[in-house]
This record gives C-alpha cells, structure tokens and sequence, in this order.
C-alpha cells in the first residue's frame, strides 16, 4: 500500500542497521515512554498485579497482529483476524471438557481451527492468485456465519486449568503466564524469519517477480504465511478464551481494525517487504496502553475518539519524521522554487519553443489494415469487470426462482437501485482511493458526521437545505483534501490517516449535536429519495447521472488517467510529470465528496440522520470495489466494474433479507457467493 | 527532530501529575467510573447523559466523582479500561457491559478488591456483579402476544430482529417465536436484521419490500423499527386507519404516531412525525437503566444491601394507554404521560421511556442535555 515512494528514501545511509530497525526502535521509544506516563500519574508504584493484568490485556491484540503482519509482509491484507478469534473461541468455550487432556487437546484444536481456515485463504490467494482481500472478505462472512452456528449467543465455560495456564502465573508474584505465551510466540516468530520461509516473506512482499526470478516458489511461500497467520489467530484465540473464560460469537469482530493499527504502529509497511512481528507486538500494547493514558487524563468520552485519533497519528508520525520524511522533502522543493524564482532559473521562465514530437503522417495501409476489434481492446477490462455482472444476473435469476414476480416488476428494480445508490457513490471515492493504491477508512463517520451536521442546519427546512447540501458537500470535500495532505505532506499511510480521521470526525459528530442529533431532513430531501418522479424514485435518475460523471471523470479526464498512473507507480508518474501528490489531495476530496453525498441522501432516505449511520458502509465500499475487479494494490479497475459489484451485492442482500433463513446462514451464503462469483468468472475468462 | 514526540509527552506525563494530585485533594466522595461500551447510538447516548445528569442531582453531586470512560465495541478494550479503573482506585463502576460473558474475570478480579460492579441494560453473568436491566423474553413475549391477538391469531408476519449473537436480541427473539409457534395460522414470511437501528431497519424493509409488499404483510414485530415502517407505508400510500399493527421500539417517533388522528395539542409535527393512530405496542429497554445503577452504587457504597438483580419493570404503552406529555415536566411524567411534543424532541428516534418513579432525579432535561431536575 506504498502510495508515494520518494526517491530520497532510496539513499545509502551509514547506519544501515539503525535505519532498517528503525521503525522497531521508535515504536518501543513511543510505548516506553506511554508505559512510563502512566506510571508516573497514576498513584502508588506499579505491582506485579498490575504489570500482570496489563500484560494479559494486549496479549490477544498482540497474537493476532502477529499473523496478520506475517500476511501484510507479504504484501497481502488478511479481512478474516477476528471471525477467526470469535470462531475459535465459540468452539473452545462450547466442547472444550475439564480434564487436562481435553484442555490441551482443544489447544491443539484452537490452533487447527485458524491454521484451516488460514489454508483456506493460502490457496485461494497463492494458487488460484485471487487478491487476498476479496478471499479474506468471503472467508470472514463465512467464518462469522459458522461462528454463530456453533454458538448462538453468549455463553459456554472455559476449564479452570485452561485458564490459569494462559492468564495466570507462570511463576507467582514473579512472571505472570501471557508474557511467556508472548515470549515463546516471538521465539516462533524469529525461528521463522530466520528460516528459508522467512526471508521468502521478505522476498515475496518487497518484489513478487524478483523473488520468482530468485528461485523462491512464491506461490508455497503465500500459502505458508496464511497458514502461519492462522496459526496464530488460532492462539489468539485461544488466550482470549482463557482471558474470558468464556465464549462469545461476536468477541472477535470489532478487532479488525485496531488489528491493522497496531500492525502499522510497529512500524510494518503495509504493501510488504518491510517490519516485522516484534514491532507488532509493541504496537498492539501500545493500542491498549492508550486505553490506560485516557483514563488517567480523564479524556471526556466525547473527545476520547479525537484523542486516539491523534495519538495514532503522532505515534506514526513519530516513527517517520527524519531529514527524508515527505515533510522535509516538499520543504526543500519549495525552498529549491524559491530560490529558482530569485534567480530567475525556473523551468517555466526559461523561453524555449514548445516541443511538439515530429509524428508520421499516418500511411493509407495504416489505415485500410483491419481495426482491432472492440473485444479485443477491451479484453482485460471485460475480464475483470464482467463477472460481477454475470453473478448480478445469476442473483436476479434466483430471487425470481424463489419469490416470483420479481424481474418483471419495475417496483423490484426501482428499490434495487435505490438501496444502490449509496453504495455506488461511495465506490467512486472508496474506488478511486484504492486505484492509488489506498483505501479510505473514515468513510463511516464522514457520513454520519455531514449527515448529521446537514440535518442539524437544515431541521425540515428546504430553504436552509439549498445553502446546507452544498455546504455539508463542500466540507466533506475539504475533510477529505485534510485526508490526502495528511498522506502527500506527512507521508503518513493512508490507512491511519483515515482511520485517525474516522475518529476524528466521530468525536466532532458527538460534540456537534452533544449525543442526541436533532435536526431532520427536508421534505425535498425526503421526496428525492422516497418520492416518485416520472415513475422511478427521483435519486434513480439522480444515480444515472452520477454513473456518467463518473465513467467520465475516470476514464476521459486528466485527473482519472491520473489516478491510475499514480496507482500503476508513483515513482514512475512523478518521473511523467503528474502531480503525484495533488492527485492524491484530489483523490481523498472526491471520496471525502462521495462520503458526505451518502450522508446527506441517508438522511433524506430515512428521514433524520442518526449516530452510527455509515457504520454499516466501511467494508461494503470496499468490498463491491474489489468485487468489480479492481486491484487493492492500485492501478487497475474500472467504474463500471464497482458498479457491477454493487448491483451483485445489493441484490444478493435484498434477495437474502427475503427469505427467513437465519443470520448465520446468510453470512455464509453471503462469503461463498462472493468467493464463487470472483473464482467461476475468472478461470471462464482466463 | 525523532525525541520531540517522546520528550512533550514526558512533559505532558508530569504535567498531569500535578493534575492528578490536586484531584486527590477534593474531598472524600465516592470514586465511581462509567464504562460504556459504544457511544456512537442514540440509545447510549441518551443513557449516559442520563447517568451524568444523576452524578450531578443535588443528592449526589457532593457524594459522587463520576468519570465517564469510552471502551467502544471492542471487549477486549473493555477489560482493559475496567482494570485500569481498579487501578486508578474505583469504588464503584458502572458498566454497559459489550459482552455478557467476556467480562466475568476482570469483574471477578475487581470484586476481590470490593469493587462494586454494576451492569445496565445488559448483563454480566458473573455472581459478583449486580444487574439492572428489564426482563429481555418477556420483552419479546409480551410484544408478540399483543401482536397475535391484533391481527386475529393468523396472517403474514415480518421479523426484524437487533444485533445477532448478543443475549438480548436472541432472548427477545426466541420468546417472540416460542408465541407466534402456538398459533398455526401466523407466518413468518421473512426475518431482517436490524441492528436496533432506524437507518437499518429502513434498508432492510426495503429489501424486504421488493420481494413481499405490503399487501402481503398483515403485521410487523420489530425490536427497533415501527416508527419507519409507519413512514413507509405512508409512502406506498396507505391511509392512517389501513396502517399495519406493528409491535415495536420505545421511540418517541413511534409513540406520537399511536396517537389518534388529531390528537389535541400535539406541536411541531412534521411529515411522517404526526399522530396517526397506528395500532401497536411500543416497549423500552428503558434508558434511565443506568442512572438508576448509579444510584443503588451509591446505596452499596454506603453500607446498604441491595439486590444483585434489580429488575426494571417492562415499560409497555399500547395504542390506547399512549399520552402526550405537552411540557415534559417530571409530575407529568409521574400522571402517566410517555410521549413527548415532537416540538421538544426533534429527533423521532429518541427514547422516550424515560420516565422512573425511582429515578426523581433525573427527567426529560437529563436524557437531552445530562441536566438534573431542580
């Protein structure tokens, strides 16, 4: 996910040892020093008691971001960390026995459990060469689903023994048990990357084709590090059970995120090739030692979203800030300008004649050649952004299979497209994130934040909603642009930033409307999504034309061709001259646009705005965009494609919200369709 | 340019000791911490303005620190902030709770260091904690049962449930279920989930519309959601007395809208947001739950013995005991007012089951601005 690798960045150095565990070292200055705040503010000198609960209290985090960090060095994304915690825990807490022999046997089981379903991913990852995000997408519905087979609802016991053995003592009143499961896990760790496997890591995430070149099976490679990954899902899971000491379906879940934080904040490169497990285990303490610091300085719960936020952003920032970091580097080239424009010694001053390449005039056999047919230009585009349709039409055969009534019915299709429209306008933003080689991660609280701010202005004014819709659009717009300064400026990933800005915005959304949003949409507001006019509802013709901008602004714009030589390299973009980094600003204000567009059209669909609205919207977003065939790492995908996966997905959950199947099951319909509907169209078309 | 991070934080760290000195001095009050889980829903919201308003009633506001601590949705998170709240040496804490089971040892370890620990809305199933929370079954008997004998014991029915896997949407919907199985003629003709959220429920009845209109439904039982079917179906046309009964939420929006057609005195009405005579039952899980445990917090602290389930009687308005309350004062509340003038509560998706004889504390100003009553 490198989105802007500065040519500054490539410099020998004379430390190469200190530059290369660099982000390691600040990442445990930054805990050294949290861990030393505490300790320092809160009364009384710590004991082991609470050394003890402190270390039990991240171990999980750390696990799990341990496995995803072995993936992302790989330069994969691994969606299914938490299903899998839940999924090992349910099973644990449901079957494990008392005797020692089950206990340690269901060790051995929680283990099995995330190495399967890590397996499950290697395969489709490394030897049908799916993207690891639409594979760990599927498998983390699929493994929810199952989750929620084993185990309806809280409940289930975890053996004594089992417990003391995890999180209690190792040696009392001296070495509490988490730290020797941490100990020995980073022993695991450095055997691996000390092995043959291990530098394939390495390898496989800094280049893919060199390594090949090199000799090492890549493919193998892949596999192993989501099995190992799951593996240490697997003892996540198993610490959180015996943490708990009980089960709970949906344990897991809400992980995922803070997961992929403390895997950054251990100073991994997300994209690959670069970090390792150790940073990861001081980021995930460092997440949770957070939790310790707000407590203490008595952050109000408003503002205690604002301040992770922040705190995040400076602890990345921490770790990147030197003589080469982007900051610098944008202060030198203004200098360098400066000094230009003094001397009169800029490019643009310079006279010179346009320099217009001398082309051939085009010959008559040039032109009387067959053309190439349309098929065969658009060969790679049809191949990725077909299946989604075909899986849309498959869907719709079914739902008129099970409910009849359903294609032949204008009203089916209208509601169709409605529910659509917030997701297609999100793919735009979400979409053209990604094709960079992004993602934008404060989609939910960019809705709900303009939502409710529109909603607070306009109170079922439509008077107010003529200056407030443009206004909430614009602010959305400017929110986002603070987005992409944040990556070109401070060279922060773009996965912090946004993230950091979700909870930025979260808290700005409380503090706004003091925890109850008051105000309600327009009546033209309501009427646009819930009206009719000239037979659809009005935002179906709305979305028409939002399909056309977009088509257009990707494909026939300067800005669109842009975005994908930014995506395909940055580096090599520079070179052409793009601006690599005013795309980006633009990139992250069209999805920040995108964002408060759904906030406000949300709000007309259901009348008010409410906290939490967009929370249903994160991964959707991403998930209809690499559904549609577009690369997470960056540079291909096509509009039409995102809007083949939202129609896919829209119908899929309209088709499921039919029936009365439950929820589990669902999930898993919902990850197998994914998951089949990418694989069947791919070998089709290979 | 790499050390200026770690040494503001240096600073800031001795900076805050000195705060935390001066807190020491303040008195001895009762050190009693609010952890929430989620703070991103209007529901929560509300409950912890709730609760502040309690912490600064005039009973209580020398008695009481209370600081107010966010966990999100992650329980892990939550372990943490409840152990560092022991640390910071709680006397009490005051949970909702993220899981009913994940909490059970650090809540053990915190007893063992008498710590009070009390759960609202939901529970925690360790013995050590107290519990304040409404029966969840009964909850989805009684809804399901009103539901049954409105449409005549048969007819097509539609589900929306809350947040699957938690304790409480299964009780609620296992309860709803185990009624509508005693009568042959019901059918569940499709099931949506609904998060407990009005945004979700709209999504998901669209959804469900497309395959089942409305002419197919005879009625509804939702955990959260009456208020925007009620809205739906005003959008498909149908008239106020042809409205589906539909068995559901506390919501405000929901309750003027079982107000007869022209209703006296009822301002500020908008849109959907106007007395419609729709036939329903409207039950809460009330959010005065945790001001409530606040209070019997206090009661533990000072010697008392209170039970360790206390258990919120189930607040149920049907379409003919519906009443508005024109200013919101407490002694309307207390004559048996349960709805409010949409021209106090703009938002229709506010809880209105505020209303405790054992709370005078707190009122409608408390779960809108954390205010206490005078």
């Amino acid at each position: 996910m490198s989105t802007l690798v500065l040519p500054a960045r490539r410099r020998t150095t004379r430390l190469p040892d200190f530059r290369r565990h660099r982000g390691l070292i600040v990442a445990i200055a930054v805990f050294v020093v949290l861990f030393l705040a505490v300790d320092v503010i809160t009364p009384g000198a710590f004991s082991y008691f609470e050394i003890h609960f402190m270390s039990a209290g991240g171990a999980t985090l750390a696990l799990a971001a341990m496995g995803q960090t072995i993936v992302i060095l790989t330069g994969g994304f691994d969606l299914s960390t938490g299903a899998v915690i839940s999924l090992v825990n349910v099973v644990l807490a449901s079957a494990m026995g008392t005797s020692p022999l089950s206990q340690v046997a269901f060790f051995v089981v929680a283990l099995a459990v995330g190495a399967l379903v890590g397996a499950f991913n290697g395969i489709f990852v490394a030897f049908v060469r799916m993207q690891s995000i639409v594979v760990t997408l599927s498998t983390m519905f699929i493994v929810q689903g199952v989750t929620l087979l084993v185990m309806e609802k809280p409940g289930g016991t975890i053996a004594p023994g089992f417990v003391a053995f995890f999180s209690g003592d190792a040696i009392p009143n001296l070495l509490p048990a988490p730290i020797v499961v941490l100990v020995a896990a980073a022993l695991v760790w450095r055997l691996i990357r000390n092995s043959r496997l291990g530098v394939g890591l390495y390898a496989v995430g800094s280049d893919e084709e060199a390594a090949h070149a090199a000799g090492i099976r890549t493919g193998w490679v892949k596999f192993w590090a989501y099995v190992l990954a799951g593996l240490f899902y697997g003892a996540a899971g198993a610490f959180i059970s015996a943490q708990t000491g009980s089960g709970d379906p949906l344990l897991g879940r809400p992980m995922l995120l803070e997961v992929f934080a403390a895997v950054v904040l251990g100073g991994t490169l997300l994209g690959g090739g670069r970090g390792g497990c150790i940073g990861s285990i001081v980021g995930a303490y460092t997440l949770m030692i957070l939790v310790n610091i707000l407590l203490v300085l008595n952050v109000s719960a408003y503002y205690s979203s604002v301040a992770e936020g922040v705190i995040l952003l400076l602890a990345v920032l921490a770790a990147s800030l030197n003589r080469h970091s982007p900051i610098a580097f944008y202060l030198r080239l203004a200098r360098d300008k400066l000094a230009a424009r003094a001397h009169g010694a800029l490019a643009s001053a310079r006279p010179s004649a346009a320099t217009a390449p001398v082309l051939s005039a085009p010959t008559a056999t040039g032109q009387s050649s067959t053309p190439i047919s349309w098929f065969a230009r658009h060969r790679e585009a049809l191949r990725t952004i077909l299946p989604a349709y075909v899986g849309f039409v498959i869907v719709l055969v079914v739902s008129q299979a099970v409910f009849g009534g359903t294609l032949d019915n204008p009203g089916y299709f209208d509601s169709l497209l409605v529910l659509s429209s917030f997701l297609a306008i999100l793919a735009l933003g979400q979409g053209a994130a990604i094709l960079t080689g992004g993602l934008d991660l404060s989609v939910p609280w960019m809705i709900g934040f303009i939502g409710i701010l529109t909603s607070g202005l306009i109170h079922g004014s439509d008077i107010i909603a003529l200056w407030a819709i443009p206004l909430g659009l614009a602010f959305g717009a400017v929110l986002g642009a603070i987005n992409g300064l944040g990556i070109v400026l401070l060279g922060l990933p773009p996965i912090v930033m946004t993230l950091a800005m979700n909870g930025i915005l979260q808290g700005a959304a409380l503090i706004y409307c003091n925890g109850t949003p008051a105000g309600f949409a327009s009546s033209a507001q309501r009427w646009f999504m819930t009206g009719h006019f000239l037979g659809p509802t009005p935002v179906v013709w709305f979305l028409v034309l939002f399909v056309l901008a977009a088509l257009l602004l990707l494909d026939r714009t300067v800005f669109g061709r842009r975005i994908y030589a930014v995506g395909n390299s940055p580096l090599v973009a520079r070179l052409s001259a793009v601006g690599v980094g005013g795309t980006l600003i633009g990139v992250y204000a069209l999805s920040g646009f995108c964002s408060a567009l759904v906030g406000i059209l949300l709000s007309g669909f259901s009348g008010q705005a409410s906290l939490g609205m967009g929370d249903d919207y994160l991964l959707p977003s991403i998930a209809v965009v690499v559904v549609g065939g577009t690369l997470i790492t960056g540079g291909r995908g096509h509009y039409l494609g995102m809007l083949g996966g939202v129609l896919l997905l829209t119908a899929l959950s309209t088709l499921l919200a039919g029936t009365t199947l439950p929820d589990a099951t669902r999930d898993i319909i919902f990850g197998l369709v994914v998951l089949s509907a990418v694989i069947a169209l791919r070998e089709r078309s290979a | 340019m790499r050390w200026r991070f770690p040494l503001l934080a240096v600073a800031l760290a001795f900076g805050l000791a000195a705060v935390a000195h001066q807190a020491e001095a303040a008195g001895k009050k009762y050190k009693i911490f609010l952890s929430m889980s989620y703070i991103g829903n209007d529901w929560q919201a509300e409950a912890a303005n709730m609760v502040k308003a309690m912490a600064a009633s005039k009973d209580y506001r020398d008695r009481v620190s209370l600081e107010v601590q966010v966990a999100g949705p992650n329980a892990q998170r939550q372990i943490q902030q409840i152990n560092a709240m022991v640390q910071e040496g709680a006397q009490a804490i005051v949970i909702f709770p993220i899981s009913p089971t994940a909490l059970n040892q650090v809540v053990r370890n915190a007893c063992a260091r008498h710590v009070a620990i009390f759960a609202y809305d939901a529970e925690i199933t360790e013995p050590c904690a107290y519990n304040v929370h409404i029966d969840q079954p009964e909850a989805g008997r009684v809804t399901a049962e009103w539901l049954a004998k409105a449409i005549g014991g048969k007819g097509n029915i539609v589900v929306i449930t809350g947040v699957p896997g938690t304790s409480v949407d299964t009780q609620r919907t296992a309860a709803a279920k185990a009624v509508f199985a005693k009568y042959p003629g019901i059918h569940i003709i499709s099931e949506g989930v609904g998060m407990w959220s009005q945004a979700v429920a709209r999504t998901e009845l669209t959804k469900i519309l497309t395959t089942h209109p409305w002419s197919d439904i005879d009625g509804l039982w939702m955990q959260v959601g009456c208020y925007t079917a009620a809205s739906m179906e005003k959008e498909a046309g149908i008239p106020d007395n042809k409205l589906k009964p539909c068995a559901g939420e506390g919501s405000n929006g929901h309750r003027i809208q079982m107000l007869p057609v022209g209703a006296a005195g009822v301002q500020g009405t908008h849109d959907t947001y106007r007395p419609m005579g729709e036939p329903s039952i409207s039950y809460a899980s009330p959010p005065y739950s945790g001001a409530l445990a606040l209070k019997l917090a206090v009661e533990v602290l000072d010697g008392k013995t209170v039970p360790k389930f206390t258990k919120l009687p189930l607040p149920v308005v049907t379409s003919t005991t519906v009443k508005l309350c024109t200013q919101g004062t407490w002694q309307e509340m207390e004559q048996g007012c349960n709805v409010f003038q949409p021209a106090i509560i703009s938002n229709p998706g506010w809880f209105a089951s505020i209303y405790s004889p054992n709370t005078p504390e707190v009122g409608l100003q408390a779960a809108l601005n954390g205010k206490p009553e005078q």
